[in-house]
């Protein structure tokens, strides 16, 4: 936009130039204009009116100018300390998860046998699913009661003392204060689905950086004498790494501002042992209806958001150059 | 003789490469399999709840097959499937004079389904264009802020919908309040929809014009056909694959949207097939059958259409995460 302002206008005062016809180009900024102004709209303008929205407090007369007293109390809450523990609990559980997974699965990809196209299809499905329809696919596997995992998790003789029911089941008492480790078994339930849906994904993503390794540097060092372990250590994963963090980085994007597999598969609970941010959010804004609040608590995550995307394009503009 | 071995030696290693290599390819075989039915189990699962009926999936202890009969465990002619729980979804109604000789009352078809076919369908093209012209704009031209406009979109395409959705309803409610007449959930969820899904597809669509080689266009140029000619007629064409990808993954990305449409979209008629998922969640807590039924009803387009076109996903996708 800023571009536009400022560039000579097209046809104007080309002829003190050298070379007339490099003279302004209106073209690139009419394609790129609808463009903009969606992403201006959409993307830039709210992330300004949520900072606006953030001091302020909804009153019957209308919009009040409070100041930071939304931070104060969101920061006082348990709640919001409760949430960033299930948060931190669900991303460490969720990305090491996915992203070991996701390692193995692309080497065994990376042999390219005859059937690695098909495996790749038939591992991609759950990616198409909705987060919702995941969530509601794994709740119907652990019903109380009548799920078909049910009957085996529900066991007293397998989990003593009473059976293992996910989505009732309390969360463990704490070990260190009120963190919430270990999990609950709904969180970890959470966990492995979250994992499910988002494993296709990653794996595609360290396929793509594995078939940039040539072979010959495999084999070479194979014949140097090299075992498949130190094969893996020295040469394979820091080739891959970048492309490792970068998957990290995405995993906990995803994994912060992700909530409709909470809605559908454990609705928060029980209790609050699912409460993430992203549900605090929904459950500030939306049930106490506390915008003022809930404006607060998402530019803190629109922080962690933006630093996290910050060190994407560090890493694959650094990537970017030394290739 | 020192020569002699040398040669024997790399032959012997290559024998015991390729007998380790096949042995080694079969294990990893056996282990992507394992993988690939663990992957698809749960999809398997809600198949099989999705023809049971309303007796058998509120059994206690729960029957993973209903072909147990009270002398076996297993007979396959005693086996009691239904469509009991896709009739809960479609819940058809007998009209003698309509086109089926029933009418579909279901929400989720009737209402729901539609809504989420006009939404994905209309920000996919919406997107497609809007990608296509910025994608070309970015590859072929160099101008004063280039790089800053990239690297500002490509910043966004990170910027998830929950931390602007508050902002978002706000606007909503504002520009309802200002013009009520002009305001439309609809046109209004579109535009949000597309603001979301462009910034990536901006950089997937540079990507596959930059794939495209500038002397193809300059020869085209040199034998006389006008810059829109070009256009057209030689790059056109050949981008057809990548704006293909870009249609479906957006179109995809919308179909599976769900607290924007949830939020965002006053009128519960105009809402779109997820909320419709998790309404009939909330409506059918023990008709597992019911439930799994509208699972399938949901999923099953994308599946299909994922099926056809995979190869356009996985190019579109590699695309995008290579750059973003």
């Amino acid at each position: 936009m800023t571009q536009l302002a400022t560039a000579p206008p097209s046809g104007g005062r080309h002829t003190k130039r050298t070379k007339p016809h490099r003279r302004f180009d209106p073209l690139p900024f009419l394609l790129l204009l609808p463009t903009i102004l969606v992403l201006l709209a959409i993307q830039v303008y709210p992330m300004f009116y949520t900072l606006v929205l953030s001091v302020q407090e909804r009153e019957p007369s209308g919009w009040q100018f409070v100041g930071l007293k939304n931070f104060e109390i969101l920061l006082d809450s348990r709640q919001l300390g409760e949430s960033a523990g299930h948060t931190l609990i669900f991303l460490i559980g969720y990305a090491t998860l996915t992203l070991t997974l996701g390692f193995i699965i692309a080497l065994l990809l990376n042999r390219k046998s005859s059937l690695s196209g098909v495996y790749i299809t038939l591992l991609f499905i759950p990616w198409i699913l909705a987060d919702i329809i995941a969530g509601v696919v794994f709740r119907l596997l652990v019903l109380p009661d009548y799920g078909l995992f049910s009957g085996v998790l529900q066991n007293p003789a397998l989990f003593p003392p009473r059976g293992l029911s996910i989505l009732t089941a309390d969360a463990p008492r704490p070990w260190i204060g009120e963190f919430p480790f270990p999990p609950s078994p709904a969180m970890v339930y959470l966990i492995l689905a979250a994992t499910w849906r988002a494993l296709p994904f990653i794996t595609l993503l360290l396929l793509a950086a594995l078939q940039t390794i040539s072979n010959e540097l495999i084999e070479s060092s194979r014949i140097d004498g090299a075992n498949r372990w130190q094969i893996a250590r020295h040469i394979i994963i820091p080739l891959i790494l970048p492309t490792m963090v970068v998957a990290l980085f995405s995993l906990t994007l995803g994994g912060i501002n992700g909530v409709g597999m909470v809605f559908s598969l454990t609705g928060g609970g029980p209790g609050t042992s699912t409460h993430v941010l992203s549900y605090l959010l929904y459950s500030i804004g939306w049930v106490s209806l506390d915008f003022g609040r809930a404006a607060a608590l998402a530019l803190i995550l629109a922080a962690i958001n933006l630093t996290l995307i910050a060190g994407t394009l560090r890493i694959t503009r650094v990537q970017q150059r030394s290739i | 003789m020192q020569v002699a071995t040398e040669s024997q030696a790399p032959a012997d290693l290559r024998a015991l490469l390729t007998t380790r290599g096949q042995r080694e390819g079969l294990l990893a075989n056996l282990a992507l399999l394992v993988i690939t039915l663990f992957a698809l189990l749960p999809i398997a699962t809600t198949v099989l709840i999705s023809f049971k009926r309303e007796e058998d999936v509120t059994r206690k202890p729960p029957v993973v097959f209903p072909c147990d009969t009270p002398t076996s465990k297993f007979d396959l002619t005693a086996c009691r499937w239904s469509i009991e729980g896709y009739e809960r979804v479609v819940l058809p109604m007998p009209s003698p004079g309509s086109l089926l000789g029933f009418e579909i009352k279901g929400r989720m078809l009737n209402t729901y389904l539609p809504n989420t076919i006009l939404y994905a369908i209309s920000t996919a093209l919406i997107v497609m264009v809007l990608a296509g012209m910025s994608g070309y704009a970015f590859s072929r031209y160099r101008f004063p802020g280039r790089d800053a406009m990239m690297i500002a979109i490509l910043a966004i395409t990170g910027v998830p919908l929950l931390t602007n959705l508050l902002a978002l309803y706000q606007m909503g409610a504002s520009i309802r309040h200002l013009a009520e007449g002009l305001y439309n959930d609809r046109v209004y969820i579109i535009i949000v929809y597309t603001g979301f899904f462009l910034p990536l597809s901006v950089w997937i669509a540079k990507g596959f014009f930059d794939a495209i080689p500038r002397e193809l266009e300059e020869a085209a140029l040199i034998d006389g056909c006008g810059p829109l000619g070009t256009l057209t007629r030689i790059v056109m064409p050949l981008v057809v694959p990548g704006l293909t990808a870009i249609f479906l993954l957006s179109f995809v990305s919308v179909w599976n949207e769900f607290i924007a449409g949830y939020l965002l979209i006053t009128k519960n008629d105009l809402k779109p097939a997820m909320f419709g998922m998790y309404d009939f969640l909330g409506q059918n807590i023990i008709n597992a059958q019911a439930v799994a039924a509208a699972c399938i009803v949901i999923a099953l387009p994308m599946i299909v259409v994922f099926l056809f076109a995979r190869q356009s996903f996985f190019r579109a996708m590699v695309e995008g995460a290579i750059k973003g």
